[in-house]
């Protein structure tokens, strides 16, 4: 696999361009149903750029370094990286993300290209931008387990750091706060645009296989895929439950068992819900309705070359047994589903696909993933004393 | 970006002043006297010693209790600084943690002063210290049997984090002194002639009173800083996040540490640190909050120099003009404060952890 190095520079520089031209253009590509159908597919415009996080090379850059560096996190051995690696997608390669140390996270990794345009942001939805999402996910007990004081108080202590957010930030330390700004700004460079499917959807009609086109038909059709993947994001980012069955895992792993227990908690389940629940909850863990139980965001089709396992709990590992489970309308090859059949998507249904549709629709869902995005990580700035011994001596003299 | 906490902070300064009132002798000053055994409950206390011992109590199941408070060194370390949650060092001496039951305020400055319980906690949740999300830890008790049958037996019921804060205190409180000699009556002519000079010429009695030779009063004695503290940027970002977090003003330019100045925010308390225990320092070395003076003959000369450069240093402290046998005396008498070691399987948890949580059976069918 040949490294391509990823220039998130250049994207900063076309969003500013685009944010002067005007911000109407962005908004088009976040777009969900519309009325008289879904939205059709469409190439991907540049990613929302939020007024007070305006992007700038010198933000990226810093982002980037942040989004690398597990001195983000509790007891920097975790940072962003640890469990969105850029060869695995920008994602973690199990079924169940890899955890802090000492835990399993209880939801696959999800890959964070292209995590721009979700207006909610996790599988659920629980956090409403990039920013919010990166402070939950550096303070998550199972993900980074860092408190704020502290991580703060390692960046001061990091003279490159210093200047960095010094010159971005215009703050004599670095705040907490503006962590998740830089590493917002990173993250909304992380972008593909140049995937064949946007090629095609361009004018370039040498850009899908004849597989793929016959699997975009099917996919638009018979299939139904489209009433949720949809618009330039392939996704309504609504939530469905699609009958996708509680991974067995639960059942197998005492770790898991003790994330899966301590997620019910600290989602604010009732002591009903703590005792009883079996499976992940997902969107009802928001508004507390019954019937959200089992729904989950609409994943985008983009990247998923590179990002398996699918589905919130990985339970898929290849594109296959995805296309099969929809064919099974929502069931696995056991025949198991959701432990909320009642709130199960009236979309999901038998398709009845022949071998060769299943292997054309996959060739359609792989020309949604472009180039492998790869990045070699940065090397990180150290630690340097703040002061020096003749200025602590005075400082004793003066006491 | 701290939270600052000023609600409390008045109230805890007040209760610190009213120290030990009780039992006052002629001299003004409360008697050292014996410090009785307290009454435990068997099953909570073993529970108790149990996650004293277990590293699975910290964030990332990294470091249990009894790595910073070690059995053979009176539940102390041995390092000047103690050591930290993984990935920080810290800025103070980790604390003996033997008759600290006895005591009614906690930590170098002072600043926790309701009950073990709350002691507990901070120590469990503070990020530089184990960084427990207790929620976690909680439904980690929950997945090893040894614990369900543990808390079941100690009359807890289910695991819970609320009773793990009470099965650490109950063990704590098995942590008393035993047998010093100062207690036996079996102290050397030396250490009486020690406790003499510890009463009088030395002036020792005017903090270092009552059972557990402290009146848990902070005072200024101008121990120099740790300059560990500021040049090592491991135990750096950890003074950084406490000083920020308390609310400390210009916590980035401080250069010394605050000690009791944190619990009032007066800028006459800016050094002080509560007079601290002298029973057992046979085992404790090195003293003082940061870990300064590395040996007891080494405190006593520091005494006899009237302490340490400090424009705020208590009016008490001054120097001594102790003779080479005074000197020897007075070190003869504060080993004689030292009992027992407290390292036997009645104190420490020899038995091993799991390696891995079993997995509870029949999931879907059994009640979370
Ligand atoms: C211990 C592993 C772990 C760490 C550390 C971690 N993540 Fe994640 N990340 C996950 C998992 C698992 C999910 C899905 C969680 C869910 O839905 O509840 C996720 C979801 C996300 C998403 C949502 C993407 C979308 O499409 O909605 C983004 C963005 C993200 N992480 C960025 C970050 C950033 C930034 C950091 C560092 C501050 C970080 N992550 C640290 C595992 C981790
Ligand atoms: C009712 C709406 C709906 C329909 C129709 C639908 N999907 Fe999905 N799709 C979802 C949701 C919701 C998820 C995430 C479910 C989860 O994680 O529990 C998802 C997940 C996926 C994923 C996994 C992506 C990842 O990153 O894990 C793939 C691939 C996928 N769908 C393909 C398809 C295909 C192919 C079709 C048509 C055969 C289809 N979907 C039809 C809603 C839908
Ligand atoms: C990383 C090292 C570390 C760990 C782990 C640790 N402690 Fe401490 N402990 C310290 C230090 C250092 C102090 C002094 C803190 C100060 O003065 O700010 C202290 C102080 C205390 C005190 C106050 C003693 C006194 O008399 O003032 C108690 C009680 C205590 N610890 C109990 C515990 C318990 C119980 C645990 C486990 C739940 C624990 N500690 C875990 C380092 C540690
Ligand atoms: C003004 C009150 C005061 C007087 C008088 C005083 N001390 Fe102290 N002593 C303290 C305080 C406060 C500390 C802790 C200082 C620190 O850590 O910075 C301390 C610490 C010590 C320690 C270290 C204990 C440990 O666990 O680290 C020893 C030993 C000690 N004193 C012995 C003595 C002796 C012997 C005398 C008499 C010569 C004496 N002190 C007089 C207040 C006093």
């Amino acid at each position: 696999m040949n490294l391509k190095k990823h220039t998130p520079t250049l994207v900063a520089a076309a969003v500013a361009t685009v944010l002067l031209a005007g911000f109407g253009v962005t908004s088009i590509s976040i777009a969900g149903m519309e009325k008289g159908g879904p939205a059709p597919l469409a190439p991907l415009g540049l990613p929302p750029i939020p007024p007070d996080n305006l992007q700038t090379p010198a933000k990226i850059e810093l982002g980037k370094l942040l989004f690398f560096d597990p001195r983000v996190g509790g007891d920097a051995s975790t940072g962003c990286s640890t469990c969105h690696e850029p060869d695995q997608g920008w994602a973690w390669a199990e079924d169940f993300s890899r955890g802090y140390p000492g835990t399993v996270h209880w939801r696959n990794s999800q890959t964070i290209i292209n995590s721009a345009y979700f207006p909610r942001q996790f599988w659920a939805g629980s956090a409403s931008s990039n920013e919010k999402q990166a402070k939950s996910a550096a303070k998550g007990g199972v993900a980074g387990n860092g408190e704020d004081d502290l991580m703060e108080a390692r960046l001061a202590l990091i003279p490159e750091y210093r200047k960095r957010f010094k010159e971005v930030f215009g703050t004599e330390w670095p705040h907490i706060f503006d962590v998740w700004h830089a590493i917002s700004a990173f993250e909304r460079s992380m972008v593909q645009r140049d995937t064949p499917m946007d090629k095609y959807l361009q004018g370039d009609k040498r850009a899908l296989s004849e597989e793929a086109v016959r699997g975009k038909s099917l996919f638009e059709g018979k299939a139904g895929c489209i009433q949720c993947h949809n618009g330039a994001l392939t996704s309504d980012t609504d939530f469905h439950n699609i009958g996708i069955p509680p991974n067995v895992r639960w059942e197998e792993d005492g770790l898991a068992q003790i994330t899966f227990r301590f997620e019910q908690y600290a989602k604010g389940q009732t002591e009903e819900g703590y005792r009883t629940a079996k499976s992940d909850w997902g969107f009802y863990y928001r508004g507390k309705n019954k019937w959200d139980r089992g729904k989950f965001r609409t994943a985008p089709i983009r990247y998923v070359k590179y990002t398996a396992p699918y589905m919130h709990n990985g339970v898929f590992y290849t594109l296959e047994e995805v296309v099969d489970f929809y064919d099974r309308g929502g069931f696995d090859e056991d025949g198991r589903t959701t432990d909320f059949p009642e709130n199960k998507s009236p979309l999901i249904k038998p398709l009845g696909l022949t071998d060769e549709e299943k292997s054309d629709l996959i060739a359609f869902l792989e020309a949604y993933s472009g180039e492998e995005i790869l990045m070699e990580k940065p090397e990180l700035p150290e630690y340097a004393p703040l002061f020096t011994k003749a200025q602590l001596e005075a400082a004793q003299e003066a006491k | 970006m701290g939270v600052l906490v000023t609600t409390g902070r008045t109230i805890l300064a007040a209760t610190i002043g009213l120290g030990m009132a009780l039992g006052v002798q002629a001299s003004g000053y409360p008697d050292i006297g014996p410090l009785p055994q307290l009454k435990t409950n068997a099953a909570k206390a073993e529970l108790g010693k149990r996650l004293f011992f277990d590293r699975r109590i910290s964030g990332d199941a990294g470091i249990s209790c009894a790595d910073c408070h070690m059995p053979d060194n009176g539940y102390a370390h041995p390092d000047a600084l103690s050591p930290g949650y993984p990935g920080n060092g810290h800025f103070r001496n980790s604390a003996s943690l033997i008759n600290t039951a006895h005591k009614n305020v906690w930590n170098w400055d002072g600043r926790i002063g309701t009950n073990l319980n709350d002691m507990t906690r901070e120590m469990l949740t503070e990020d530089y210290i184990m960084n427990m999300d207790m929620r976690i830890m909680q439904e980690r008790a929950k997945q090893d049997p040894v614990y369900v049958q543990m808390f079941k037996d100690a009359g807890y019921g289910e695991p819970s984090n609320g009773s793990v804060r009470k099965a650490i205190p109950e063990y704590l409180k098995t942590l008393t002194s035993r047998n010093a000699p100062f207690d036996t009556g079996k102290m050397s002519d030396s250490a009486k002639r020690g406790m003499a000079l510890f009463k009088g010429k030395g002036g020792c009695m005017q903090c270092h009173n009552g059972s557990l030779v402290t009146d848990l009063k902070a005072h200024n004695t101008g121990v120099p800083e740790n300059f560990d503290v500021f040049l090592d940027p491991m135990n750096h970002q950890a003074f950084v996040a406490f000083t920020m977090f308390q609310g400390i003003p210009d916590y980035m330019n401080l250069k010394r540490d605050p000690g009791y100045y944190n619990v009032t925010l007066e800028e006459q308390d800016m050094g002080k640190f509560v007079t601290p225990s002298l029973r057992e320092l046979k085992y404790t070395a090195p003293y003082m909050h940061n870990g300064m003076i590395a040996s007891l003959p080494e405190v006593v000369e520091f005494y006899n120099n009237g302490g340490g450069k400090d424009s705020r240093k208590s009016d008490m402290v001054k120097p001594l003009n102790l003779s080479g046998q005074e000197k020897k005396d007075l070190v003869a008498f504060l080993e004689a404060l030292s009992g027992d070691p407290l390292t036997g399987s009645g104190f420490v948890w020899s038995e091993e952890y799991p390696a891995e949580y079993p997995v509870i059976e029949n999931w879907r069918q059994v009640r979370n």
